[in-house]
């Protein structure tokens, strides 16, 4: 009897050695997981709460402003075209025995479209865009102005002098992204207002936002599967 | 001889301006617009509705009620209303009546020819046309391929073939050539409408001078500021302004050149009817611009109804009613979206 006490105490002894060893492996990756839980609570809310909305009443008020008959789903084009978007999926393979996949948002990188690093030339003209439109929106205007998002786009190229006269030749759009921008709002016509406009820069960053979420999501399920390992390995 | 319609004005015009002032009186009122923006699901905009004009064209409609479905019925009380003046009208205003429609026949042109574009469906495109501006041709649109074919095929025998001189080519329609060609027309058929007004002469013409002006001068501030970061070049934006209005010509000029809204404002603020419009705003904002206009011109439409013998009332009744049914459409929209905070951002109370 005493013989099979001291067994089962070396044994929990054995154990309790075990466990602590692994111990600081399963709170490492208990935090992973939770981090990436909250990220994803994080960017649930502020998807369903703030982007979303924010798209639907900017449409709404373009439809306000420029008339239903302008903004209509009657307008979208049937004709068959590329998407100006799309979603590449890569396996990383880092070490573990899992495949996490990786999203990444190829954004206005149609098979249409002959340059196809446009993303990446003008993503920092992308990025000082989304700025400002966030600032505007803190600075207390309720609803983004892509007025001055423009501005500070033109402004990055150079531009005539206000006392220039009238120019006969046309104006290039510098920048591709807002060429391709506009390209796709122009089914409700080239004349939009700033509303619609802004409508679609915030249905983009909504797009961004499903992307981040997906790779929130494939994060934890990974760390779930790395904890799950962990635990099991130290009962057995 | 201005002055003296009240001498003869009722002879043609008395039933018909007392039927429009009749109409007036059942405008909504700010109670009505306080009872909408506490609603908190669409039936109870239905219900509180019903009480009003609109309830015997709501009343049948099944629930769960779509922000269209309101947008669609009340616009065709006012359609109901415009077809029982016209069928009573006799010329001139009979032909007035005609030219408050000419901008909803040349946005339903577009609708199709831009739809026929995308390849949608012809009647698809018919059910979301307006119904003030349908004509008898207007499914044959589909058929064209150029400007050119338009005219010829269908737009000829319209009230709008007059319009169409500036812009037949025979370039293939696209986008932009769409978007040319509805503000061409469109400025054609202000141009027309002002003469119109201006042969009339009296208390019409000096009224209607007024309103068609606003019009064309808050025009050429929506197509510069649209047109900003577009490809419209600066000789094509100005062809597209009125020639008519405050802003004429010297205001079009600076606007041609205008490339953000700050100097849209810098440009407007040198006009005093407009310095209050762009006051309301803050530097680089132009989303609360729209609802400045409309709020100006609501309040120049009312004041027409200030004096009698004239065709402005009926003008101006019309276009009070396309606001209601725009802060209805408003309304139900940030009900439905669940955003009753943001109603007051764009609704135009009209007493």
């Amino acid at each position: 009897m005493e013989e099979q006490v001291k067994k089962v105490d070396h044994q929990n002894h054995e154990e309790g050695a075990i466990n602590k060893v692994s111990n600081p492996e399963i709170e490492e990756e208990t935090l992973i997981f939770l981090d990436s839980l909250d990220h994803y609570l994080v960017l649930i809310d502020s998807l369903s709460n703030s982007l979303l909305h924010q798209g639907w009443m900017e449409l709404a008020g373009a439809r306000y402003s420029m008339g239903a008959s302008r903004v209509n789903s009657a307008l979208l084009n049937l004709q068959p075209h590329s998407a100006a978007t799309t979603v590449e999926i890569t396996h990383h393979q880092d070490g573990s025995l899992t495949k996490s996949p990786k999203f990444n948002l190829c954004k206005w990188a149609s098979p249409d479209n002959k340059d196809s690093s446009l993303e990446k030339e003008n993503i920092e003209e992308d990025e000082q865009l989304k700025e400002n439109i966030s600032s505007q929106r803190d600075s207390g205007n309720q609803e983004s102005s892509p007025d001055s998002s423009i501005e500070s786009v033109t402004n990055a190229s150079p531009r005539e002098s206000n006392g220039s006269e009238i120019n006969a030749s046309p104006r290039k759009i510098e920048n591709p992204l807002q060429k391709e921008r506009a390209k796709v709002l122009s089914m409700f016509g080239t004349l939009v207002s700033p509303k619609l406009r802004a409508s679609q820069l915030t249905f983009e960053t909504a797009l961004e936002t499903l992307v981040e979420i997906a790779n929130a999501r494939s994060s934890i399920l990974k760390s779930y599967e790395a904890l799950h390992r962990d635990m099991k390995s130290t009962q057995e | 001889m201005y002055g003296f319609e009240a001498m003869t004005f009722n002879i043609h015009g008395g039933y018909l301006e007392a039927i429009v002032r009749g109409h007036r009186s059942g405008l909504l009122t700010a109670a009505d617009y306080n009872n909408l923006c506490q609603c908190e699901t669409l039936d109870d905009i239905k219900m509180h509705l019903s009480a009003t004009e609109y309830g015997p064209y709501l009343q049948n409609e099944p629930s769960p009620l779509h922000t269209t479905t309101i947008v669609e019925k009340c616009t065709l009380k006012l359609v109901d209303e415009y077809k029982h003046m016209l069928c009573q009208a006799t010329e001139p205003l009979s032909t007035f009546l005609e030219y408050i429609t000419y901008g909803h026949m040349i946005d339903n042109v577009v609708l199709i020819v831009t739809g026929t574009l995308h390849e949608r469906d012809v009647q698809e495109l018919l059910e979301k046309c307006h119904p003030l501006g349908m004509f008898d041709s207007i499914a044959t649109l589909a058929v064209a391929q150029n400007m050119r074919e338009l005219y010829r095929l269908v737009l000829v025998d319209t009230p709008l073939a007059p319009y169409f001189s500036e812009c037949i080519t025979s370039e293939d329609l696209d986008d932009m050539n769409i978007e040319i060609m509805r503000n061409t027309l469109y400025k054609a058929y202000l141009e027309d409408f002002y003469q119109f007004c201006q042969k009339l002469g009296g208390a019409t013409a000096e009224i209607m001078s007024d309103l068609l002006a606003f019009e064309a001068d808050r025009r050429a501030v929506n197509i510069t500021i649209n047109s900003i970061g577009t490809e419209l070049t600066r000789d094509d934006r100005k062809k597209l302004y009125s020639s008519f209005g405050l802003l004429y010509p010297y205001g079009h000029e600076e606007l041609a050149v205008c490339e953000d809204i700050d100097q849209v404002r810098g440009v407007m603020e040198k006009y005093p009817p407009y310095q209050p419009i762009f006051g309301k705003l803050s530097y680089g904002e132009s989303q609360m611009l729209d609802k400045a206009f409309y709020e100006e011109e609501v309040k120049r439409l009312c004041l027409s109804f200030e004096q009698q013998f004239h065709y402005g009332v009926f003008f101006a009744y019309m276009r009070l009613r396309e606001q209601e049914i725009r802060n209805l459409m408003w309304i139900s929209e940030c009900v439905a979206q669940n955003q009753k905070s943001r109603v007051h951002d764009s609704v135009v109370f009209i007493f």
